[in-house]
């Protein structure tokens, strides 16, 4: 990687800066061609890119690690990743939750080496130094003899912190010091993530531990698609409408397609697809009804947005949210998307077996682990106060669905490392991402002013916002 | 004499806890039953692997956690796995995978073979009812990897005699890695 008159080390401390450039000479802010909407391929395996990304997005934005009810007592911990770095959950006596890295300050060990579990001290079992569920020091065996030291005070020997935010339960942590609340990060975007995340008193749960597997590909495969690719349902997704969970199949191939139709909204590289509820009571009810003449209340009460499963969970919903989220509810409630720049959602109605519509909520992350491997973690929820019998049929139904076996996810996670294998080549490595589908701003009456909207057929306005965020991050932060 | 092995260890060396096995012949039949079931399935023979499912069948692969030796009791999730099925919905997924052509997680099809071993079996409380655990040993090799993924398994069934042969009542598949190694299971354990 060295240059002819520098070394690595120098190397590197360019591409930290702004506008940096490859060692082949290639200035990052060339992968990219802002007028045509296009993203070299290259980016999809490229090694130096990705210790880029680790510094430049991972190591400064605030990152998704979990969900409260995961750690609900205290003492309770579970261990996660932060880009490559592993780091400790863990709910102090007080109810705090604090994040650390989970490397002994003494010689680099793993202080955890199990994934989760309770302990209200933290013991490194190389020589012992003990920290609490906050991180901080309690001590090293031999407390007399100075074990750590006489150089620097306990309060210095704790284990790094990171900052820790909550928002509705899910568990956010950063590095960067100088980061604004998380609410920034979001942006407008936070209207809609409220809608998801919010709208009952008792708020979410994990329904279980969540999954994990291994992708070969490149963390951006899954990061871009979650943006907003309404497109690859179409095809990739196929089969769906061919078993009849997708609705229709004959309507797929005419020009109005119903899961395609409804309101993208993107800020800052977050993005969510709003599906069209019309479409949705359509497909999945069919009870003939004229959906588009009811009223929101009507809507609402035919159509409650996923997770809402009885008419108290409706009732807490119009209580928290404001009317124009209600609005946004019953005309195309969000459903599919991200979180810049690694989490993917999905919240999907799921016909039954008994006919009836359920619903899941599935919330991934997608951890870096090399320029051409990620961890999938899937995490399934519901709203605490559903009731236990149905929790149950969430809980299969999701899975069915999403994740590990999903009838639908398990088609993406097949997709990907293709895309990171064809970016090795000489050839392939030149190619580009092309997001030329443009649609443009269109916020149809009523909706509320919030983000960029685009309503209509899911085209490639949102992911385009994923990578213009990418963009500012990598190029000129 | 003296130096038996309960003398010299450093601790009371508890007996085997395990309860006695069935006889050996309807030991063999079940394990043809197993291998049954493997050849089916590598043999990409999904529409004809459904007769060997009980209707009431549960199909479960918990979630697993590394926890530390006092907590393993719970290092297998009871509730959320990375698949959970019964009959209808496995029916769906070999509906996809055989029926529609656009089945992409398995099409092309992965390579795979299960090898299937260490089989014990032991009578329940039910009549023609059996509880049997089996080693798997499963490789997946797809499209252009030079590769295989592993997946290596204990596979807890019941099984329930149907006549001459064997239904599949209950399978729980305790994989032995915590962080699953291949992009899906698209393929059946």
């Amino acid at each position: 990687m060295a240059t002819q008159n520098g070394n690595a080390n120098e190397d590197y401390a360019m591409l930290r800066k702004a506008n940096p450039v490859l060692s082949d000479g290639t200035p990052i802010a060339d992968l990219f061609n802002l007028e045509t909407r296009e993203v070299s391929l290259s980016t999809m395996y490229d090694p130096e890119l990705y210790r880029v990304e680790m510094d430049k997005i991972f190591a400064k934005v605030w990152l998704l690690l979990g969900h409260a009810t995961e750690i609900p007592k205290s003492g309770d911990y579970v261990v996660r990743h932060m880009g490559e770095d592993e780091v400790i959950v863990a709910r102090d006596r007080k109810g705090e939750i604090h994040v650390s890295l989970n490397v002994c300050p003494h010689r680099g060990m793993h202080v955890c080496t199990a994934e989760s579990g309770n302990a209200q001290v933290h013991k490194c079992i190389y020589h012992g130094w003990a920290f609490r569920p906050d991180g901080s020091f309690v001590g090293a065996p031999l407390e007399k003899e100075k074990m750590h030291g006489d150089i620097y005070p306990k309060e210095k020997l704790g284990l790094k912190k990171a900052r820790v935010q909550l928002f509705h339960g899910l568990i956010f942590a950063t590095w960067n010091e100088e980061a604004g609340p998380l609410e920034e990060q979001l942006g407008d975007m936070k209207f809609y993530y409220d809608i998801m995340f919010g709208k009952t008193h008792g708020g979410m749960e994990v329904l279980g531990p969540p999954q994990r597997l291994t992708i070969p590909a490149n963390w951006k495969t899954a990061g871009e698609q979650a943006a907003c690719d309404g497109f690859h349902t179409l095809t990739l997704h196929r089969s769906q409408f061919d078993i009849g969970n997708f609705g229709n199949i004959s309507d797929t191939m005419e020009e109005f397609v119903p899961i395609m139709q409804g309101v993208n909204v993107a800020d800052r590289g977050n993005a969510l697809r709003c599906i069209s509820a019309a479409t949705t009571f359509a497909s999945v009810i069919g009870s003939g009804e004229d959906f588009n003449k009811m009223s929101d209340d009507e809507r609402l009460a035919k159509l409650p947005p996923p997770g809402i499963v009885n008419a108290q969970l409706l009732a807490e919903m119009k209580e928290r949210l404001s009317p124009e989220q209600l609005h946004v509810c019953a005309v195309a409630p969000p459903q599919v998307g991200n979180m810049f720049p690694n989490v993917n959602l999905l919240f999907i109605y799921a016909p039954l077996p008994d006919g009836t519509l359920g619903s899941g909520y599935v919330v991934h992350t997608i951890n870096p682990r090399g320029p051409d491997k990620f961890q999938w973690i899937t995490w399934f929820l519901c709203e605490k106060d559903t009731p236990e019998e149905v929790k149950d049929i969430i809980r299969a139904v999701a899975v069915q669905t999403g994740g590990t076996s999903g009838l639908i996810e398990q088609d993406d996670s097949d997709t990907w490392p293709h895309m990171t294998e064809a970016a090795r080549g000489s050839w392939g490595r030149t190619e580009t991402l092309k997001y030329q589908a443009i649609g443009g701003v269109n916020r149809p009456e009523g909706w509320p002013d919030k983000a960029n909207v685009y309503a209509g057929l899911s085209k490639d306005d949102a992911q385009w916002h994923w990578w213009l965020q990418y963009h500012e991050l990598m190029v000129n932060k | 004499m003296s130096n038996t092995a309960e003398k010299i260890a450093p601790f009371e060396i508890p007996p085997i806890s395990l309860p006695k096995p069935t006889d050996s012949i309807t030991h063999y039949q079940i394990q043809q039953f197993l291998h049954l079931d493997a050849y089916l399935l590598d043999h990409h023979l999904l529409d004809q692997w459904l007769n060997i499912l009980a209707p009431d069948l549960r199909y479960f692969v918990p979630v697993r956690q590394t926890k530390e030796r006092k907590d393993r009791d719970s290092e297998f999730s009871t509730k959320l796995g990375h698949m959970d099925d019964n009959f209808q919905s496995i029916a769906l997924r070999v509906h996809r995978l055989v029926n529609t052509g656009t089945a992409w997680s398995e099409d092309p099809a992965s390579r795979v073979r299960r090898f299937v071993s260490n089989v014990s079996v032991w009578e329940t409380d039910v009549t023609g009812e059996y509880d049997v655990i089996s080693y798997l040993l499963l490789t997946r090799n797809r499209f252009y990897q030079e590769d295989y993924t592993l997946l290596s398994a204990e596979r807890h069934d019941r099984v329930r005699r149907k006549g001459e042969t064997f239904e599949l009542v209950r399978r729980e598949v305790r994989m032995d890695q915590s962080v699953l190694g291949m992009p899906n299971l698209a393929i059946f354990l």
